[in-house]
């Protein structure tokens, strides 16, 4: 489970999140829908302990991120990019993510096989294209068989096969008990596996609930995005 | 923290630079004593820091070890997200930041104490076959203190990283400075404080017959050089912990 509580966030003089504040509920997918720009991955960054709010709490399974002892064994994370350096090659890139949670090396290749990139495991991660790099930095997020997987624009990339593979994959996680917690600004994407859907714009929480709620009397996902936010852009 | 160790161990020794680092560290200093001992001989200069004062110039290995253990957290990973930097995925791996650099640092001092260890090593050994009973053996206390300068100085190149955030800056500062314009020395020609700036002073843990302004015991040299480490250090650390990655 995921809470985020009251949130806010300052980068420069510019506040970019306002109290934020929903859950993700263990067996249930849920979307984080927001235009580019909205605060989903500035988020992200503060659950993951990456950048230090204002004020607020994050927790995944009641605990602030920095405070696990072998994060990688609770959740998976992927943002942007594989977060490989670009000399290193797959398998030693996830061969250190490995050893510093004291995770086995049989770990590698088996996550290299789930992510289909078992063939690519010696090229050099800087050679890598935008889905194998999202590929690698997927494997690296299911290195510990987290129980909760928190997931940054993940089909970004990716092939038409690649992205009905995520869907299925993240899907099947959740089925299994998981909590699943993805970004995206795919409002299709997103209406094909959510369960449950937190709308930000321009840093608020304009709606959340499941998919059926938000969508609501719009007709679709796409529809009630719209309705509930400025709209995105100057088009 | 013994696997944040491993895994840091396993991220050095993987970059293609920390190894060309390692390689230049351990060959360049026996390298130049092989080239200097013929005009040595025939002017007959060696003198008790023979073998000794060569290593200054394998310092470039431990520069680079130290520069790019951090540097390496902060290079882009490429081009289609010119953001991320394999510090995410390194703080995601491991949150607490006290404990990360703690390991980097142990990393760090692991490596540079083996490869300083074979560099002092070869470069006294070589000498002795070179320059025979010209050369006085040194002794077992000057060589740990040759081994323990290459590590602050590993240590020094990884604080300035961590506090300026980047690799290129530190690494030609050093590098220029232990090399073609040594900084520090021309400013102890300016002021004899600057005898106790962290790499003049640290050499006279170990050298004793170089041209030194002021003459500073090898134990209270050893003693300042590794305060101004551990202020670097803190500095570095405080940092570290308040910034957004």
């Amino acid at each position: 489970m995921i809470s985020v509580e009251r949130v806010n966030k300052i980068k420069g003089r510019a506040q970019i999140l306002y109290d934020v504040s929903f859950v993700a509920q263990p067996g249930r997918v849920t979307g984080f829908l927001g235009p580019n720009g909205a605060g989903k991955t500035s988020t992200l960054r503060v659950l993951l302990g990456l950048d230090r709010p204002k004020s607020g709490a994050a927790l995944v399974c009641g605990h602030p991120y920095a405070s696990l002892k072998r994060p990688l064994t609770t959740v998976g994370a992927l943002l942007d990019g594989s977060g490989a350096h670009r000399a290193r090659s797959a398998r030693g890139h996830l061969r250190w993510v490995a050893a510093s949670n004291g995770l086995p090396d049989s770990r590698v290749d088996e996550v290299l096989e789930t992510v289909g990139l078992a063939g690519e495991a010696r090229k050099r991660a800087g050679r890598f294209s935008l889905g194998m790099s999202r590929r690698l930095g997927l494997a690296a997020a299911l290195l510990g068989d987290p129980e909760v997987l928190i997931l940054d624009e993940p089909v970004n990339g990716l092939d038409p096969a690649g992205i009905r593979w995520m869907r299925d994959f993240l899907r099947d996680r959740a089925a299994r008990g998981n909590t699943v917690l993805l970004s995206s600004h795919l409002m299709g994407e997103l209406a094909e596996i959510a369960d449950d859907v937190v709308v930000i714009d321009k840093g608020h929480i304009v709606t959340q609930g499941t998919l059926a709620e938000v969508v609501g009397g719009h007709g679709s996902l796409e529809d009630a995005f719209f309705a509930l936010t400025a709209g995105g852009g100057p088009w | 923290m013994v696997s944040l160790v491993r895994a840091e161990l396993r991220k050095l020794l993987g970059l293609p630079t920390a190894r060309v680092g390692l390689l230049l560290g351990v060959l360049l200093s026996p390298v130049v004593v092989l080239i200097n001992a013929p005009a040595a001989r025939r002017a007959d200069l060696a003198h008790s820091d023979t073998g000794l004062v060569e290593l200054g110039v394998g310092l470039i290995g431990p520069m680079i070890l130290g520069v790019v253990i951090m540097s390496s957290e902060l290079t882009s990973t490429g081009d289609e997200a010119p953001r991320a930097r394999q510090l995410t995925a390194t703080l995601i791996a491991g949150p607490r930041r006290m404990r990360l650099l703690l390991a980097k640092a142990t990393a760090l001092i692991l490596v540079v104490a083996v490869q300083a260890s074979v560099a002092t090593a070869a470069t006294t050994g070589l000498t002795q076959v070179l320059h025979g009973d010209r050369v006085p053996v040194p002794a077992f206390a000057r060589l740990a203190a040759a081994v323990l300068y290459w590590v602050l100085l590993a240590l020094l190149a990884y604080s300035i990283t961590l506090i300026v955030r980047n690799g290129i800056v530190p690494l030609t500062f050093l590098i220029v400075n232990s090399t073609f314009v040594s900084v520090s020395y021309l400013l102890t020609k300016v002021t004899d404080a600057a005898a106790y700036l962290p790499d003049i002073v640290g050499a006279q843990m170990f050298l004793r017959e170089s041209d030194f302004p002021v003459r500073i015991a090898p134990v209270t040299a050893g003693l300042v050089m590794s305060a101004w480490i551990a202020a670097f250090l803190v500095v570095g650390a405080l940092l570290f912990r308040r910034r957004d990655a």
